[in-house]
């Protein structure tokens, strides 16, 4: 009797250090996760992962984290960091599997948990009906005014994907918290019109922008560069020129269809570089 | 022969208590390039007539520098620019590099917001805690000495002040503290700590009465010195933890107020608390700037501050009397306005939550250490404004902390892209606060740099996209503007060598110069 249940402790143990996540396939280890992380990690780490000044966002999505599988974030927790003021958590290691399953949720995008449907037919409304490769890019084809779109499931949740084709106020959320990065030119997409002083008027996106000079990429799939004082009329046009009424200008089933071919576009986090 | 002229310059001019007290426009000898932080250079060659004609005239490279946030020095025709735990003296004229020092010691990482100069004596406050007093001749080490008090300290880059004959230096341990030492020799002369001593006046404003539990008061920033009145004036930091109010009810001093401190004893002569009890972490460190100017009819020894809260205060600062304050955002939902006496009318709605409450100004704040001007030809007051909001959580209800370092959370930016900050020069009267015109930096949005007037009627600021632009100081107008191609974020300066006017600046990890066409 004694035997078996030694036998039965040692099993878990080499469940726990030998074979990986023991909740790997429980369905509620995220949420509890998340519970743990508010308790025990919020101090440094903030709210949902958004960082503190005393250690890093564990979720920003600019980041490129060392740590992306979850052996590597149990290791982190469980251990602490040498070197660094994160400790070991000193939790049970039920609890650290399930806060690293939560880590790696809150940096997924919608590679990891693409949509359901029909990628391929999805692939057809992208370039036909949905008229997305006029403005934006898909593996080295389409067109130049709107983002490039071929990494965008390795870039935002699958939610995310979702309320930018249907929702008028969608905007990409930042990482928040940290000095924006020096020089950055804009990732905001405004839509903008000039008139130049010989009367010619050119209406496309800003990619940057200063007191004295806009650099803009044309509806003509052209780069425009200005000094502001050449231009006659300069306007922030109101609407973003991306159509956010795609659950009416689809049937549901096409609309499902295009997330899922949208969903796929991209490289899972286990392949991308650790650098 | 200009040469020779120079070196004689260099070896005749050691700086005295009265020459920090003249701020002889040709030289910058201080952070604030003078007591009063008024940062007006009286120079006029460059003016609203010819800056258009200006261009950069050189360029000096800071090694391993990323963002220096420094200002630099300049003193008989040598320019003295620090990064941590280090410095170098440039030729003024030329930017080529006469010496460098590398201090033994400490991280070499972290930020550094300037040096002092006193007697042909470089200061420079390190990593590791300690004071360096350099020959500026050569960089040679005369002095070396670590901070007083029990380890761990923390210095964090403000500016040392030299008056009369000590240094003033902001750094912090458990609690924040401003040191003097003597300027000779290193000697300890005295400590203003931030936090009270349970049982001395100030504890009983701390639940507990033992504000060392929490630890805060940073005084990360340089102060201003009334030689009449012998007071330096420095702005100290939050309590601990910095979200989280509860464990730490009343007014929490000496944290979030400007001391005036006796500059021989470093006794408090008075105080004012700009945010008492703050939960969002405001630091009032920004520079106290000294005026003097008629206020209600009469003639007023007057501090004026623009607090990272949003409000701008005009103080007696003889007495530390509030005499008026107004906000100067218009993103501000933290209080609802302030009393008679400038205390503020907190919203207590506002507090940090679990879940995250937007409070505007954002902890960044309204402005931030990026110095502020005035120009006394316009009377205005100038300064480098953020508009925006951030949502500020706590860790927890039931948040305990257990160290004297702990913030109880943190705060991020404002809604995501739906509240981009916004930064602004903003021009307001001294007396009134009342906005008499605004500049709009486009694309900027996060501590905007600081500012320098000069008699030449401009305004000159950077952004931290990188473009420094020289404004017209009566109507905002952009009148020149130069790419230096490095994030901005520190706070110009000007001075002058042979007679010629240079505008000095570091901008990521260059020291750039402009100036006038040579004549031909």
């Amino acid at each position: 009797m004694r035997s078996s249940r030694v036998l039965t402790l040692l099993a878990g143990w080499a469940c726990l250090w030998g074979q990986g996540n023991p909740f790997a396939k429980d369905p509620k280890a995220v949420d509890e996760g998340r519970e743990i992380y508010n308790r025990a990690c919020t101090i440094c780490h903030g709210y949902e992962g958004a960082g503190g000044d005393r250690a890093p966002g564990l979720a920003a999505s600019a980041r490129r984290y060392k740590r992306v599988s979850d052996a590597d974030l149990f290791d982190a927790i469980a251990k602490g960091i040498p070197g660094t003021m994160m400790p070991p958590a000193g939790l049970p290691e039920s609890d650290e599997w399930k806060l690293a399953m939560y880590i790696r949720s809150l940096r997924g995008t919608a590679i990891d948990h693409p949509g359901e449907g029909d990628a391929a037919h999805g692939e057809q409304i992208f370039w036909n009906k949905g008229g997305c490769g006029q403005c934006h890019l898909m593996h080295g084809k389409g067109g130049l005014m709107g983002p490039d779109l071929s990494n965008i499931a390795s870039q935002r949740r699958l939610t995310l994907l979702r309320d930018a084709l249907t929702k008028p106020d969608h905007r990409v959320v930042t990482d928040g918290g940290r000095h924006e990065v020096n020089l950055a030119p804009s990732g905001a997409y405004q839509a903008v019109r000039v008139v130049t002083r010989d009367g010619k008027a050119i209406e496309g996106v800003l990619r940057n922008e200063d007191n004295y000079s806009i650099q803009m990429m044309g509806a003509d799939n052209q780069l425009h560069l200005f000094v502001k004082s050449e231009l006659r009329e300069f306007v922030y046009e109101p609407n973003s020129l991306m159509p956010t009424d795609y659950d009416k200008r689809l049937s549901p089933e096409e609309l499902r269809d295009l997330i899922a071919f949208l969903s796929r576009q991209g490289v899972p986090a286990e392949n991308r570089s650790k650098r | 022969m200009l040469a020779t002229w120079l070196l004689v310059m260099s070896l005749a001019g050691a700086q005295s208590f009265d020459d920090l007290v003249k701020a002889d426009p040709s030289n910058w000898l201080s952070y604030s390039g003078s007591f009063g932080a008024q940062r007006h250079s009286l120079l006029k060659q460059i003016n609203t007539a010819n800056i258009a004609t200006v261009a950069p005239k050189w360029i000096y490279h800071v090694a391993k520098a990323e963002e220096l946030e420094g200002v630099p020095i300049v003193a008989n025709g040598v320019m003295y620019v620090s990064q941590a735990d280090e410095v170098n003296a440039l030729d003024a004229r030329t930017g080529r590099l006469i010496w460098q020092y590398q201090h033994a010691g400490g991280s070499h990482r972290g930020f550094n917001r300037g040096l002092a100069i006193y007697q042909n004596r470089v200061f420079l406050g390190t990593t590791d805690a300690s004071l360096v007093a350099l020959d500026a001749l050569t960089g040679g080490v005369i002095w070396e000495r670590k901070m007083a008090g029990e380890p761990p300290l923390r210095y964090q880059g403000g500016a040392p002040l030299v008056v009369r004959d000590k240094v003033i230096i902001g750094s912090y341990g458990r609690s924040g503290f401003v040191d003097a030492y003597e300027t000779k020799t290193g000697e300890h002369l005295w400590r203003f700590s931030v936090l009270p001593k349970a049982g001395d006046p100030g504890s009983e404003t701390w639940a507990g009465k033992d504000p060392w539990k929490f630890g805060g008061g940073p005084t990360w920033l340089s102060g201003t010195y009334d030689p009449e009145l012998n007071l330096v004036y420095w702005g100290t930091g939050q309590a601990n933890p910095d979200f989280v109010g509860d464990v730490r009810a009343g007014d929490n001093l000496y944290t979030e107020c400007v001391v005036a401190l006796d500059a021989d004893s470093g006794k408090v002569k008075w105080y004012f608390q700009f945010t008492p009890h703050d939960t969002h972490d405001y630091d009032a460190v920004e520079i106290p700037m000294l005026v003097d100017a008629t206020y209600e009819g009469q003639p007023r020894k007057l501090m004026v501050q623009a607090n990272r809260n949003g409000y701008y205060y005009v103080l007696d600062r003889t007495n530390g009397k509030f005499l008026h304050g107004t906000p100067f955002v218009k993103s501000i939902n933290w209080a609802k306005g302030l009393t008679a006496e400038g205390r503020p009318l907190v919203d207590e709605t506002k507090f940090p939550s679990v879940l995250g409450t937007e409070v505007c100004p954002s902890t960044a704040g309204a402005t931030n250490w990026p110095s502020p001007v005035y120009n006394p030809d316009t009377h205005y007051f100038y300064l480098m404004v953020t508009e925006g909001c951030s949502i500020n959580y706590k860790a927890s209800d039931k948040f305990q902390p257990t160290g004297t370092t702990e913030q109880g959370t943190s705060y991020v930016e404002g809604k995501g892209e739906q509240a981009r900050w916004q930064n602004y020069v903003r021009a307001l009267d001294l007396i009134s606060g009342k906005q008499i015109w605004e500049f709009k930096l486009i694309g900027t949005n996060h501590y905007g740099p600081g500012l320098l007037s000069t008699a030449g009627g401009l305004i000159f600021a950077g952004d931290n996209q990188g473009i420094f632009s020289a404004l017209d100081a009566k109507t905002g107008k952009s009148l020149w503007h130069f790419n230096v191609g490095e994030k901005i974020t520190a706070s110009p300066m000007a001075y002058a060598v042979g007679g010629q006017e240079f505008v000095g600046l570091l901008a990521g990890p260059n020291v750039v110069v402009f100036g006038l066409p040579d004549a031909k």
